[in-house]
């Protein structure tokens, strides 16, 4: 103990001044001014960096937001007073950037289509669908392929079966040429008047030499000649043709128009889409699913329920275990007391879905340990029967959080003071009375805060649900893939990134939002409830 | 495995008959208590072990235990080059500690703030606090990738694949929780001790590293282990942050043993998880002289 | 090495016109084996401008693969960068991540421009527009031709494959001495092992208890004429024409009934891949359907067994469901042409699929290294029997499709269906919805 008290005083030897202090404003030292000044030098270079690179890249409302940011800094750490901003500021910065602007984006998510099949730019879908509908002649031959170059364009340089040599650009189709030079194999390289791009040139102008597209002759529809690796070149027809002016891809066998739906896909009029789409704004659709999508509204009101109670029974079970057990060691000359608190907490120090593994494993019903080994061969459906398996969730989720509890707990109760207890047992009072009238209300004040928390964190705890059950058994009667173990995160996760439509971000931002509202409104009530609110004043 | 040392320890006490019922009302109990919870954490984990031991691969079989035996897995897991085990754990280690430290150190100096002055928004500030970790953040961890995909641009060394650009993403959730674990505490020390301190000349800064920050040791060790603990199993975001296997981080690294469908390697997989809970425990074994002494033993009271 | 002369030849020209060339650059490039592309060779002819060809070119890939493969790649990749003076850098990822990595990764720019991966995940890849097709013109003809079918997807060939693989029944021939034709003969094999006291279990798969196991019960649907989708002429899948919930589906799903706990309880939910894979391992059952993921270790375990061909419930053949893994390019690759160059001319080489099947034990898709590989009559097994499957769907929906097939299907194997026919036609008819919905 000695040492805690002694240990800081050694080190962090600032050489106060004796001075009284004015204006309620203690008196900086001598080292403290010093740190002040490097910590913020520090932070304004790097400041100043950042602001200079976006700049650079021309991130206007991101440079003006980082430029009030670090004069907001400099203000609160230069000024007199202001005592409160100066300890929260650091925090507070990593939070809004890494926590507040997170949402904030996912918020701009929420109003758009983001996710699989609306992943990019408009630009890159229609690159991509022109890349995918360009497709090669069938039974056209390959062409043994030089590229050679004229005045900065490109050409390419083939060798028909029949051994004739062509040659041809973007604005000049194939036409046979006298070859100057032949390689290896016998196939032209080089023509009289062009350059021949070795590898490392092709390299460097991949861009250019992959997107070259040479007509095999004065008719279109005949197709072109393109090269991938810049050593073979193969006869494409498009399947599809974009026009630019009109902004439609028109498919070049039974001539269907596809348009832009202003959904982000081209649709043709029989509602086909083509399958790359794009990002667009969606407005309040993502919204607006969450309350229409029958997917969500059949057993909403039963997963709601579960929810609610699985969160406030697990906060309920680890609380209760974790609090007794912190109370059960807490006696000084207890032997052992070590070694059991390291056991007990070494299911929080493996990987989550690991436990819920080995868990699922214990809990089957046929070869299970639990079932096996402690219940005598009983066939007990644990995961599987839609009551037994919310008791299992519960009991793994118990295995899972009370060591938090634990630890919690026996931290806090080295806050109480030793001499209630001692004063209460004079006064005769029992252990029970203690712990119930003195004890239990003390650790609430400072722990109430905490069990909503925890609740919160229930109330989104994937991992547990879905490694143990994945939310199963499903509902007899929905067409769903939600069950009875299933709560709101694991049922949108299922539902935004599982189902038909691929990962769905925008739906799963905005259910997220929705989400958020429902526990953080459950929470911030239930504060008002507690006394907790009350010793802030 | 270590379940008999416990019993032995349990039964070895009440060799002195005569007290027997005085003993037990008073620690036995305790002890019986403990068993039963030891055994409760720990009998699950024997699966872990015994996979970890069984060269088959295989997990969830469950009906034996121990069959077979052999260190294969933990061979591998030393030898296999693409997948630096080492690695991973050192980088566990420096990210884990550091994160854990600065989120001590942020909370420690919020709580401050919140528990020793008064100001406008401060209520509100701290509920704000804790709801804002409400946030579903496993919807909407592609915001994070863009976020980090776009500091990345401008700074390099935060971007994707930094274990800096990670601890400053963990970092957003310094305050929150731990603040009020933190506050709780804080609010325990007598406010007679910083006004003494001040009226003797102490600055707030020596107020709050020389008088709070010893008194407040246990609560600042658990948060400590509480964070160093959430961020060595913590696979979500670190998988999105950290791409180059070097950098990984042993949450991340262990699962690609087992990401593939059927080509899975639990037993692999659970001996790095096994040896994975050392640094934990080990830090808890540390901190724990910490965490349980408490007020009650210092100088405060008087 | 299929090294012919001539690039050797023409390296020597080159060599002596520069006098630049060291003595290591020129023994790198006679090492060249290449697949005698003859533009590869042509390129070079040309001027003094190639002097920077063969050292580094300064460009250099990026490639995702999971740490597995990442071993077997090492000597085409050092291959490469001698020949062609291109890095490849490989990028050890999580192969559960890789898909969703890469789709959000690619538009930003910060993507791979090659990755490895299987085939079904090509409906996601093109959905999002991030891979680009690949040209494999004559070489496709090198390679198993259901292989090639997996990785066409709305008649665009994606990637390169190099390995498939499919299940087989796996007997323990101590059990079980002869092989089998159909299902009935095997299980009353099996049951009579467990009559005899050798064995505890007539036949293993392992299920998952939440999910079943469409895959692995495949060819047991199949062979009762329910395939997932109807395929075309040219053995495409038409994702608008789900066959799943005809006759023989139906029919199948009262087998499963009569199979399951209800009934025979042959398939048990409760055995999930890893008990099975005990189980089998321990002796206790004569037949297990598997994959070669688990060959190695049955054979370390000392058991004798044989691979046989799937076991039919009905008349038709009992195909598989292949899967094929095979190297994508990114459609945002800023070095399609040095991508294309590796993926098309260089991982499509005997060598690069030897060596990704010595590692992986999964039969090489390169018809060449196939036959090789198949001196071993294991693989020779699975690979007949692949040649016979199908490719997985890769069509976007899959994933909502999985879920309500297994369900269905545990519903079943649980007994808890007391019309079969039924719960199968509704299953049907919602996963149609579904791939509608999708569309």
């Amino acid at each position: 103990m000695v040492e805690i008290e002694v240990k800081p005083e050694v080190s962090l030897a600032l050489p106060g001044g004796r001075k009284p202090s004015k204006n309620g404003r203690g008196p900086d030292s001598l080292g403290g001014i010093l740190a002040k000044i490097i910590l913020l030098g520090i932070t304004d270079a790097v400041a100043a960096f950042v602001l200079f690179q976006l700049a650079l890249s021309a991130e206007w409302l991101i440079f003006g937001i980082s430029l009030l940011t670090t004069m907001a800094i400099n203000w609160i750490y230069l000024r007199r007073g202001g005592l409160p901003a100066k300890y929260l500021a650091p925090g507070v910065i990593f939070l809004m950037v890494f926590q507040v602007f997170v949402m904030i984006f996912s918020t701009y998510i929420a109003f758009t289509n983001y996710g699989d099949g609306h992943n990019s730019s408009k630009e890159d879908a229609i690159a991509s669908i022109q890349l995918s509908a360009s497709e090669r002649v069938p039974d056209s031959p390959q062409f043994p392929t030089s590229v050679l170059e004229r005045n900065g364009s490109y050409f390419l340089l083939v060798t028909t079966p029949e051994g004739e040599a062509k040659l041809g650009g973007a604005e000049e189709p194939l036409h046979t040429v006298t070859p100057s030079a032949t390689g290896p194999t016998g196939a032209a390289a080089g023509v009289e008047g062009y350059g021949t791009l070795d590898f490392a040139t092709l390299l460097q102008h991949q861009a250019e030499i992959t997107s070259l597209s040479v007509p095999i002759s004065a008719n279109p529809e005949d197709g072109s000649l393109k090269t991938a690796d810049g050593s073979t070149s193969y006869v494409y027809t498009p399947k599809l043709k974009y026009d630019a002016n009109a902004d439609t891809f028109t498919d070049t066998a039974t001539g269907v128009v596809y348009s832009d739906d202003g959904r982000g896909s081209f649709v043709a009029a029989d509602g086909t889409h083509l399958n790359t789409g794009w990002k667009v704004n969606v407005g309040l659709e993502n919204f607006e699913r969450a309350f229409t999508d029958p997917n969500l509204q059949g057993p909403l009101l039963k997963v709601i329920a579960w929810t609610f109670g699985f969160a406030i029974l697990s906060v309920a079970t680890t609380f209760a275990l974790g609090l007794f057990l912190a109370i059960t060691f807490n006696k000084a000359d207890l032997k052992g007391k070590k070694f059991y608190r390291i056991l007990m907490i070494l299911p929080y120090a493996f990987p989550a879905f690991l436990s819920g593994l080995v868990w699922s494993g214990l809990l089957n019903p046929e070869f299970g340990f639990i079932n096996n080994a402690l219940l005598g061969g009983a066939q007990i459906p644990w995961l599987t029967d839609p009551v037994l398996s919310k008791v299992s969730v519960l009991m793994v989720n118990l295995w899972l959080g009370y060591p938090y509890m634990f630890l919690v707990c026996t931290g806090a109760l080295q806050s109480l003071p030793e001499d209630v207890d001692e004063a209460a047992r004079m006064d005769g009072a029992g252990a029970w009375k203690i712990f119930t009238a003195i004890k239990l209300p003390l650790l609430l004040v400072s722990l109430a805060p905490l069990l909503i928390a925890s609740f919160a964190f229930n109330f989104n705890n994937f991992n547990v649900i879905f490694m143990l059950t994945g939310g199963g058994p499903r509902f007899d009667g929905t067409t769903f893939d939600i069950g009875s173990t299933d709560i709101l995160i694991t049922m949108v996760y299922k539902i935004a990134f599982g189902t038909g439509t691929g990962r769905d971000y925008g739906l799963a931002s905005a259910l997220a939002i929705l989400i958020f509202i429902i526990v953080a409104a459950v929470s911030a009530l239930s504060f008002k409830k507690t006394k907790a609110l009350e010793d802030l004043n | 495995m270590s379940t008999p040392t416990t019993k032995a320890t349990a039964t070895a006490v009440p060799a002195n008959k005569a007290s027997f019922g005085q003993w037990f009302k008073a620690k036995g109990w305790r002890h019986l208590v403990a068993i039963a919870a030891t055994a409760f954490s720990i009998f699950p984990l024997l699966y872990v072990l015994s996979a970890a031991l069984n060269p088959t691969g295989t997990m969830a079989g469950a009906s034996s235990l121990f069959t077979e035996f052999g260190t294969g897995n933990f061979q591998e897991l030393f030898a296999n080059q693409e997948r630096p085990f080492g690695r991973w754990f050192v980088n566990t280690l420096v990210i884990g500690t550091v994160t854990s430290a600065a989120t001590v150190f942020l909370g420690a100096m919020a709580a401050y703030a919140f528990s020793r002055m008064r100001f406008t928004g401060r209520r509100v500030g701290l509920l704000t606090l804790l709801l804002l970790q409400m946030f579903p953040q496993l919807l909407t961890v592609v915001a994070i990738f863009l976020l980090l995909n776009f500091i990345g641009d401008i700074i390099p060394a935060l971007g994707l694949g930094s274990q800096l650009g990670l601890i400053m993403v963990y970092l957003g959730g310094a305050l929150g929780v731990n603040t009020y674990l933190m506050y709780g505490f804080f609010n325990t020390v007598p406010t007679s001790l910083d006004e003494s301190a001040r009226i003797d000349g102490a600055s707030h800064v020596q107020v709050f590293f020389q008088i709070i920050m010893p008194l407040v040791t246990p609560i600042l060790a658990v948060v400590g282990l509480l964070a160093f603990i959430g961020i060595s199993s913590e696979f979500v975001i670190a998988s999105v942050v950290l791409t180059d296997p070097d950098s990984q981080t042993l949450a991340v690294g262990l699962y690609s043993y087992v990401a593939q469908q059927r080509s899975e390697n639990w037993g692999v997989f659970a001996a790095g998880a096994v040896l994975a809970a050392i640094p934990v425990m080990t830090l808890f074994l540390f901190l724990q002289r910490y965490i349980t002494s408490g007020l009650t033993a210092g100088g405060v009271k008087g | 090495m299929t090294g012919n002369t001539t690039p050797g030849a023409r390296l020597t020209r080159r060599t002596f016109t520069l006098g630049a060339v060291g003595a290591l650059s020129a023994l790198a490039l006679t090492a060249c084996g290449g697949s005698g592309t003859p533009a590869a060779s042509s390129s070079p002819a040309a001027t003094a401008a190639a002097a920077t060809s063969a050292p580094a070119t300064g460009t250099s890939l990026t490639m995702w693969v999971d740490a597995e493969r990442s071993p077997a790649l090492k000597n085409i990749v050092a291959k490469f960068k001698a020949e062609k003076g291109i890095d490849v850098k490989l990028v050890v990822k999580d192969f559960a991540a890789v898909r969703d990595d890469f789709i959000t990764q690619a538009p930003t720019g910060k993507g791979p421009d090659v990755l490895v991966g299987p085939h079904d995940w090509l409906g996601k890849l093109v959905q999002n527009g991030v891979v680009a097709p690949v040209q494999l013109g004559d070489k496709a003809k090198d390679f198993a031709e259901s292989s090639i079918k997996a990785v066409t997807y709305d008649g665009q060939t994606y990637a390169v494959p190099y390995s498939i693989e499919n299940v087989a029944l796996i007997r323990n021939t101590a059990l079980a001495p002869e092989a089998k034709a159909t299902l009935d003969e095997v299980l009353a094999e099996g049951k009579k092992a467990v009559a005899a006291g050798d064995a505890k279990f007539p036949f293993l798969v392992g299920l998952d208890p939440k999910q079943a196991d469409p895959y692995h019960l495949y060819p047991l649907q199949t062979s009762m004429g329910a395939p997932v989708f109807a395929q075309n002429a040219d053995g495409s899948y038409d994702a608008s024409a789900l066959a799943l919930g005809n006759e023989g589906g139906k029919k199948f799903a009262q087998l499963l009934t009569d199979l399951g706990d209800k009934g025979s309880k042959v398939l048990n939910s409760n055995i999930t891949g890893d008990i099975a894979k005990e189980k089998f391992l321990a002796g206790e059952s004569p037949y297990f359907l598997t994959g070669p993921w688990n060959v190695p270790d049955i054979a370390a375990k000392g058991i004798k067994f044989a691979v046989d061909p799937l076991p039919t419930a009905g008349d038709k053949p009992a195909q598989p469901f292949i899967g094929v893994n095979g190297f994508f390019i990114s459609a945002k690759s800023t070095n399609a042409l040095a991508a294309n160059e590796f993926v098309v001319n260089y991982l499509s080489q005997p060598e690069a699929q030897d060596e990704l099947f010595k590692v992986g034990g999964r039969p090489p898709a390169l018809t060449a290294s196939f036959e090789k590989a198949a001196s071993d009559p294991v693989v020779k097994a699975f690979g007949e029997i692949g040649a016979n499957g199908v490719p997985m769907p890769a069509v976007p929906a899959m994933d909502a499709v999985w879920a309500d097939w297994g369900g269905t299907e545990l519903n079943l194997i649980k007994g808890k269906e007391a019309d079969p026919a039924a719960a199968w036609t509704k299953m049907a008819a919602n996963i149609e919805k579904k791939i509608a919905g999708s569309k």
